[in-house]
Formats: structure tokens, C-alpha cells, sequence
């Protein structure tokens, strides 16, 4: 951390004292953290998810308030906590994940949003506005036409943008700390390096920047100093110049290394029968998947945000556009962009988020449930109501759905686990050959996880092939008898058996297994 | 947890429309009923000469048959989720071309009728592809749309009104009538049957109310959302076209009228919908919104008489019913919010509240 010191060393951009986050009763999401971030530093913030990060940014932004005790000071200055506008007025801006950009407008307007548009009479001084945005992105050396549309951008260029600006007001009063919270988890490889170059000219203005990551190869290549968290508590501080990749995995994960799998299920009887197969899948975040799923066989996925995990899935379904690849179901091919087609061949697909993909929540349970297929109530010429209504209660009480005489309810009125179950429900009646879910489990609580895992397990058993991509490895270490690890878009590693422990899929996901991606 | 959520379901179940229907002898869901009720006391004790009459019930169910029909063409493609403005336009050009084709080119009367119905059932066809071949918002498609009819009904009628056919049988087509009610009342129940079947007892209905729903989740669950999207708008201009055809058998030629049933008809389906099955747009609310309405308009008109109360009574009808509808929808929806974010969260509430 050299540097042109000036005369007067400036205060620290950050200084971070004692925070605490409790939330309910639970153990607390972050427990006595801190840490500084020194002016024109790069700071990282590495950690597994559910190690505190989002909650200590929380904190940061005001969102949160922190524990008694837990105290913020940026430039000098004590800044009062739980208070959105204290925290923008002591100078600290941020750019989260989801870039918060309007993408039906021009960059000039995004940055006049903010900003206000220069105006003569009421009347928007376009040229002005046009100039004044390119003056902004020429800050960060991006040559942007402020009038192209962000739309059009590649994601570097507008993770440029929004950065430009967090940082617009800091001619009218001083930005003192950036806080990017994972900028690159969705970016390409080739893109990483120019928002690298953005950060750093931010830095060299004396910004003191907290950069919060998965990715340990930027950190190494960003940071001046990193912080690791660990369950809600500091790991350590160091120089980047002192740790190496293993020793952050090792700090992260708490040297999970040496755990075993505790409740790895009885493999399949080996069919050799591939159910399903998948070659060389693309779509513009996977770089050729192949996957084959046998019958009985419940096969796992990780991977990070943005490794592609979270479209493999919807890719295989048809959800949404393959650029290249075949899928084939028991030797069928199935055609992207046919969810009826995917559906026909015996394959069921649960969507990550329930309430825009998955429920219909205008309609009940039981609308719901059977939704997928129902021909069986159809006589002519009416729907046998009392058939369906049957055979929802048996579902209701195969999957323990609560409340028991729930099914005429509206779905909404229903606890989120069991929405999910119902909408599991809706696929097992299908007695899929294939069942692809997307999270199976998120936000479900602990019981109803437990019946949803027995579910997948006794379909597996039924002679159904399982592929589950999850973003809770011990979900994946309980149910899966093969995991894969997808990074940046490929099938990075595969665990078979007791070999799938939390630990290897961690390091896998991180790309710090001391192998190089393949 | 479990026996936190099953509490929490429990609640909901009381909240919920059982426990309410229970509780309020169903004032939200009948409130129809119950106003349809007072319109006929109040009027009855006011003008009980005038209004206590079989002739009042003769034109009240004749005169809004047409308006009916076409609150049903809005209701289909509503459950899927679409707007179709086209109805009105669509009736209008069945009606032109039904008497064009009689009076003009002196076709048969069940011809005229047939080439009405296919070019209505034509605009439908046109509506489905824009909206689900084109992507066009149903909206714009169905605005698009119902100015291009606009335009072709005027080619049809040489911009001119036509003279009405002169075929006794042809007004005898809606006006015959059965026990004092006109015949097209009776065609209304028939096509609100019919339609009440398909949305309440088919598969089709069940498939329109998921796409209606939630499109993307209706898709990837297997509904073939464009199929029905489609035969929606198709399903809509058919009807359309039918209360067009018996527009112009009731009433005779006319070029605007169909833009001028098209709001009316929207109000009725969106009335209908805090009706019954509250919530759901459904045809027997529909149809009840439709005659409450028209039974206030009728008692008010032999009160007073004045131009202006059709239109005032409807507006504000529609905007205090529906205004009532989601001011009580968005209070369930606070409450249960505000329940759940208790349950999962307690002590968070107190920590940010703490000085």
C-alpha cells in the first residue's frame, strides 16, 4: 500500500468498530466486526454465503441498524446508523449487484436521474446533459455515447455507469467510501479487467473502496487488503500481498476440508439407463455443459451467482433460448423454447422464484396443483370437481400440506413452504421421468425442507432422474448422490458419493481448489 | 414452526373469504344483490305506477340484452389477462354488414348474418395473432384494431346509414318475444350459459385464469399460453359479433353505436368482478352488474328524466365499486403482510426501533 501520501494524511475513508446484527433469537447474522478501510484503498470483502457480508453492507447503507455497541465513523466523522440519508450524507455510496439502472433509457438520462438534468427555463438542455455525461464517464476512462441506450451496453459498461453515477455527486459534496457489492458476479472473464481499471481510478482520487466478492481472483488482482468473514465474525485482515488463494478458502470456510458427509444417501441402484442427457449446452452464460442424469439417480449442481447454475436448469427445460446443445429424454430429443414439448417427454421443471414463475396466485391451492394436467377430471361435459378435489386431498396429505382443508384457499394465503409443496405437487402428479428444480427448498423452513427432500428422494426411487441446483450445499450434501460444480459457465468438478462434502463444493465454486479451471 | 404456520394458516382461514362470507352474510360478494334490492324498494315506493310494471321488466331486460352480450365478448380475453377495445367496433361493423348485405346486395337474412359473424370472428382471429405472434400489447392491438374496423365498416356502408331490411323476419330475429321478454334476453342466458360453462366446467376456463393469472408460470407449468390467448380474442370477437347482429335487428342500423356500449361494457365486467366470486372476473356478476345498473338507470329516468344520468350513474357506479373492491384487497394483503413479517421477524422490529 504505497502511495503518494500528502501532506495532511486524510482520516480513514471507513472505520468499522464492534458491529453486531441480531436478528430474532437466531445467532447473530454478524457478531462484533471491525475493520478499516483506508482512503484511496481497495478494500475486499470476502465470504461464503451467510458469512454477514449483505448484512454488514446492510449496516453501511443504513439499512440495518446495528446492535448496541457496534459503531460507523467514515472520514472522521461518526456517522448515526439505521438512517439511509446519514450514511449518503457522510459521503458513502453504493452499487449493488443489481445495477438499478433504467434500461429503457439513454445513459445520459440514468445519469441525470440522479443528478438532475441541467435545465434552462424547465426546459432540459440536452447538449448539456449529453456533455456533462460524457465529462462523468471520461472520469472512469469510459468512452460511452451518452446517448446510446444502456440497454445495449455490455454489462462492464453499465456496472460503469451505475459507478459513475454513485460517484456523480461528488462535485457537489465529497465522496468518502464506494461500496461495490459483487459488480463482478455476472460479468464475463474478458470484462472483469476494464471494471478493475474503473475501481482503481476511483481509488486514486483518495475513495476509499469496499469491494464485496466471491470471485477470489479479482480480489487478488484489486484488493489492497482483505477482509474475511466467516459465520458473522472477522477472520482476519490482511495485506494481499501476504495470503494466498488457499489461505483465504482455508480463512473462508473454516477449513471444511477435512469434514465428511454425514448423511450421503445409499447411491441408485445402478441402472446403466441414461435417463437424461444434455451435450454441450450454450446459452450466453453456460460454455458447454454436458450433464447425463441416469434413472433413480438425484444429481446435484452448484455454483456461485453468475457461474451459470442458475440458467442450466431452464436452459435443459426450455425455459429459456439455447444458442447450441441437445437435450434428449430417454433418447427423445427436446427442443428449446417448448416447455409443452419438454413437459410431453416427461420432464418437470420447478422454477427458482415461486411467485413470478411458479404460482399462480390469483388462483387456490387446488387450481394450482393441477394445473399441469387435467385430463383426468375431463368427462364430458363438464370437470369432475369431486375427482380433482380427491386428488388434491391426497396430495395434501402425501406432502403434509398445511392447512389440511387448505385446498380451496387462495395459494397467497398459504405459508411459502407450503406454496412449495404444492407447486411440487403439481410436478409429481405428472409422474415425471425427469425432474429439474431450481431451488427446491428456498425459503422453506427446516420441516417442510425435511418432506420436500423425502419427496425427491422416493421419486428418485421410483425410477426418476433428479437434477437439483441449489444454492445450499448441505441441501445438495443431504440429498444428492453426485454433485457438479458449475464456474464461469462449465462443469468445473463432479463429487460422487462420500466425496460430496459442503467444504469441496465450496472450494470448487470459488475456483481455489488449487486447480485451475478446466 | 410448524405449529407457528399452522396458526398462521389457521388466521388465514378465518380471514379469509369462508370466514368473512360467514360472518357478513356475504355483503361484499352479494352487495349486488342487496343493492339490486334497494334500487327496486326505493323506486317501487317512489313511482310504484311507473316502475312496479311488467313494462319496465320487459325493457329493462330487452333494452340491455345487446350491452350484456358485449360485456361478455370484454370478459373472455379479461380472464386471459387481455383487453380487447375492439368489441365494440367488431359489433358495430357485424351489425353494418348484417343489413348491408340484406338491404344492398339482397342476400338471404341467415347469409348476411353468417358473412357478420365471420368478419367479427375475423377482427378476433387478427387480435390473437397481434398479441400473440406480434407481441403486441392487447391494448394497443385491440385500439389498433377497433380504428381499423372503424374504417372498413365505413367502406362497407359507403359511409352512408343504410335503410334496415326490409324482412319482417329480421327484426322478429330479436324481438319476438316470449312471455312479454324479447327472445334476445333469451339469447343472452344462452350465451352467458355457455360461457360460464367453458370458464367454470372445462379445462379451457381453468388454462385461461392461469395465462390471466400469471403467463410466464401458466407456460412453464405446460399451458399453451399463446393457444389460448388466441382463441380468446377469437372467442371475444365472435360474440361481439353476435351482439352486433342483434343490435341491428333490435334497434336498426346505426353507425356509432358500438362505441358507445363499449365502456358500458367494460364497467359491467369490471363491476362484475367485485361480484360473486370476488376478485375473479365471472359472467353471472357480470350480468348482474349489468341489470343493477340498468335498474337504477331505469328508476332514475322515471324520477327525473334528464339526458345526463346514464352516464353519471354508470361512472360513478363503476369507480365506487371498484375503488371499494381494491381499497379492501390492498387491506387483506397489508394485514397478512404485516402478519408475516411479525411472525418471521419479532425482535427485528424492536432492535430498529431502539433509540
Amino acid at each position: 500500500m504505497e502511495g503518494d501520501h500528502r501532506k495532511v494524511v486524510p482520516p480513514p475513508s471507513l472505520v468499522a468498530r464492534n458491529l453486531s446484527k441480531t436478528f430474532g433469537s437466531a445467532s447473530p447474522a454478524l457478531d462484533g466486526v471491525s475493520f478499516d478501510v483506508q482512503a484511496g484503498e481497495v478494500h475486499g470483502l470476502v465470504g461464503q454465503n451467510g458469512s454477514g457480508k449483505s448484512t454488514l453492507i446492510k449496516i453501511l447503507s443504513g439499512y440495518h441498524r446495528p446492535d448496541r455497541g457496534g459503531e460507523v465513523v467514515v472520514a472522521g466523522k461518526r456517522v448515526e446508523t439505521g438512517i439511509p440519508a446519514a450514511a449518503r450524507a457522510a459521503g458513502c455510496r453504493f452499487v449493488h449487484q443489481d445495477l438499478a439502472l433504467v434500461e429503457s433509457l439513454s445513459v445520459a438520462d440514468n445519469l441525470a436521474l440522479t443528478d438532475g438534468y441541467p435545465s434552462i427555463f424547465g426546459t432540459i438542455r440536452l447538449s448539456r446533459s449529453r456533455a456533462d455525461a460524457r465529462r462523468e464517464l471520461e472520469r472512469f476512462g469510459l468512452d460511452i455515447n451518452p446517448q446510446a441506450l444502456v440497454a445495449t451496453l455490455s454489462p462492464a459498461l453499465k456496472t460503469g455507469v451505475a459507478l459513475a453515477r454513485a460517484l456523480l455527486g461528488a462535485r457537489l459534496s465529497r465522496v468518502n467510501l464506494l461500496v461495490l457489492d459483487e459488480p463482478t458476479a455476472t460479468l464475463p472473464d474478458a470484462e472483469v479487467h476494464q471494471l478493475v481499471d474503473m475501481v482503481r481510478r476511483v481509488a486514486a482520487d483518495g475513495i476509499g473502496v469496499l469491494f464485496v466478492t466471491h470471485r477470489l481472483d479479482e480480489v487478488a488482482e484489486l484488493s489492497d487488503v482483505v477482509t474475511v468473514l466467516r459465520d458473522g465474525r472477522k477472520i482476519a485482515t490482511k495485506a494481499i500481498n501476504v495470503v494466498d488463494k488457499l489461505s483465504l478458502v482455508r480463512m473462508m470456510t473454516g477449513n471444511e476440508l477435512a469434514d465428511v458427509a454425514t448423511t450421503a444417501p445409499a447411491g441408485p441402484a445402478l441402472t446403466p439407463r441414461r435417463c437424461l442427457s444434455v451435450s454441450n449446452l450454450t446459452t450466453s452464460e453456460l460454455r458447454g455443459v454436458n450433464v447425463d442424469v441416469r434413472a433413480g439417480e438425484i444429481v446435484g449442481v452448484a455454483g456461485l451467482v453468475g457461474s451459470g447454475r442458475e440458467t442450466l436448469l431452464q436452459a435443459i427445460f426450455g425455459a429459456v433460448d439455447r444458442d447450441r446443445g441437445n437435450v434428449t429424454v430417454d433418447g427423445v430429443s427436446v427442443a428449446a423454447h417448448r416447455p409443452g414439448q419438454a413437459l410431453a417427454a416427461g420432464v418437470a421443471y420447478l422454477p427458482a422464484d415461486r411467485l413470478s414463475k411458479a404460482g399462480l396466485m390469483t388462483l387456490t391451492a387446488r387450481e394450482n396443483l393441477t394445473i399441469g394436467d387435467l385430463r383426468p377430471f375431463w368427462r364430458w361435459p363438464v370437470m369432475r370437481r369431486g375427482v380433482e378435489r380427491r386428488e388434491v386431498r391426497e396430495w395434501f396429505d402425501e406432502l403434509q400440506i398445511r392447512p389440511r382443508d387448505g385446498a380451496e384457499l387462495s395459494l397467497t394465503a398459504l405459508s411459502g413452504g407450503n406454496q412449495q409443496k404444492v407447486m411440487l405437487a403439481r410436478l409429481l402428479r405428472r409422474r415425471p421421468r425427469v425432474l429439474l428444480l431450481d431451488e427446491p427448498t428456498q425459503g422453506v423452513d427446516v420441516v417442510a425442507k425435511a418432506g420436500i427432500h423425502r419427496q425427491l428422494l422416493s421419486a428418485a426411487e421410483a425410477g426418476a432422474a433428479v437434477l437439483v441446483s441449489s444454492s445450499d450445499l448441505d441441501e445438495l450434501v443431504a440429498i444428492a448422490h453426485r454433485v457438479l460444480v458449475l464456474r464461469r459457465g462449465l462443469v468445473a468438478a463432479e463429487f460422487r458419493g462420500h466425496e460430496v462434502t459442503a467444504g469441496r463444493l465450496s472450494l470448487e465454486s470459488l475456483g481455489a481448489a488449487g486447480t485451475e479451471p478446466s | 414452526m410448524t405449529s407457528e404456520q399452522l396458526v398462521a394458516s389457521q388466521a388465514a382461514i378465518t380471514h379469509g373469504r369462508r370466514g368473512r362470507r360467514r360472518i357478513t352474510f356475504g355483503l361484499d360478494r352479494f352487495s349486488g344483490l342487496y343493492l339490486w334490492a334497494a334500487f327496486i324498494v326505493v323506486f317501487g315506493v317512489w313511482k310504484p305506477d311507473l316502475f312496479l310494471t311488467s313494462v319496465t321488466l320487459r325493457t329493462v331486460t330487452s333494452q340491455y340484452a345487446v350491452t350484456a352480450m358485449l360485456a361478455i365478448a370484454v370478459l373472455l380475453p379479461l380472464v386471459a389477462g387481455g383487453y380487447d377495445l375492439s368489441v365494440g367496433a367488431s359489433a358495430n361493423l357485424a351489425a353494418i354488414i348484417a343489413i348491408v348485405f340484406q338491404t344492398n346486395h339482397h342476400l338471404g337474412m341467415w347469409v348476411s348474418m353468417g358473412l357478420a359473424l365471420l368478419a367479427a370472428t375475423g377482427v378476433g382471429v387478427i387480435n390473437g395473432f397481434l398479441v400473440v405472434r406480434l407481441h403486441v400489447s392487447p391494448l394497443i392491438a385491440t385500439l389498433g384494431m377497433a380504428t381499423v374496423v372503424s374504417a372498413v365498416q365505413s367502406i362497407a356502408s359507403s359511409d352512408s346509414q343504410p335503410f334496415p331490411p326490409s324482412s319482417p323476419s329480421w327484426g322478429l330475429l330479436s324481438q319476438r318475444t316470449f312471455g312479454g321478454v324479447q327472445v334476445v334476453f333469451f339469447y343472452l342466458v344462452g350465451l352467458a350459459f355457455v360461457v360460464w360453462w367453458v370458464l367454470e366446467w372445462t379445462p379451457a376456463g381453468r388454462y385461461l385464469r392461469a395465462v390471466g393469472g400469471n403467463p410466464e408460470a401458466a407456460r412453464l407449468a405446460g399451458v399453451a399460453t399463446g393457444r389460448w390467448t388466441w382463441l380468446a380474442f377469437v372467442g371475444s370477437g365472435f360474440i361481439a359479433g353476435v351482439a352486433g347482429v342483434m343490435y341491428g335487428s333490435q334497434s336498426g342500423p346505426s353507425l356509432t353505436f358500438g362505441q358507445a356500449l363499449l365502456l358500458p361494457a367494460f364497467a359491467a365486467v369490471f363491476l362484475g368482478s367485485t361480484q360473486l366470486t370476488p376478485g375473479r372476473a365471472n359472467v353471472w356478476g357480470t350480468l348482474l352488474a349489468v341489470y343493477v345498473l340498468a335498474t337504477g338507470v331505469k328508476g332514475l329516468q322515471l324520477v327525473t328524466g334528464v339526458q345526463w344520468l346514464n352516464d353519471m350513474f354508470n361512472g360513478v357506479a363503476l369507480l365506487a365499486a371498484v375503488s371499494f373492491a381494491v381499497w379492501r384487497q390492498g387491506r387483506t394483503l397489508r394485514s397478512r403482510r404485516r402478519r408475516t413479517w411479525l411472525s418471521r421477524r419479532p425482535a427485528n422490529e424492536d432492535v430498529g426501533a431502539a433509540p
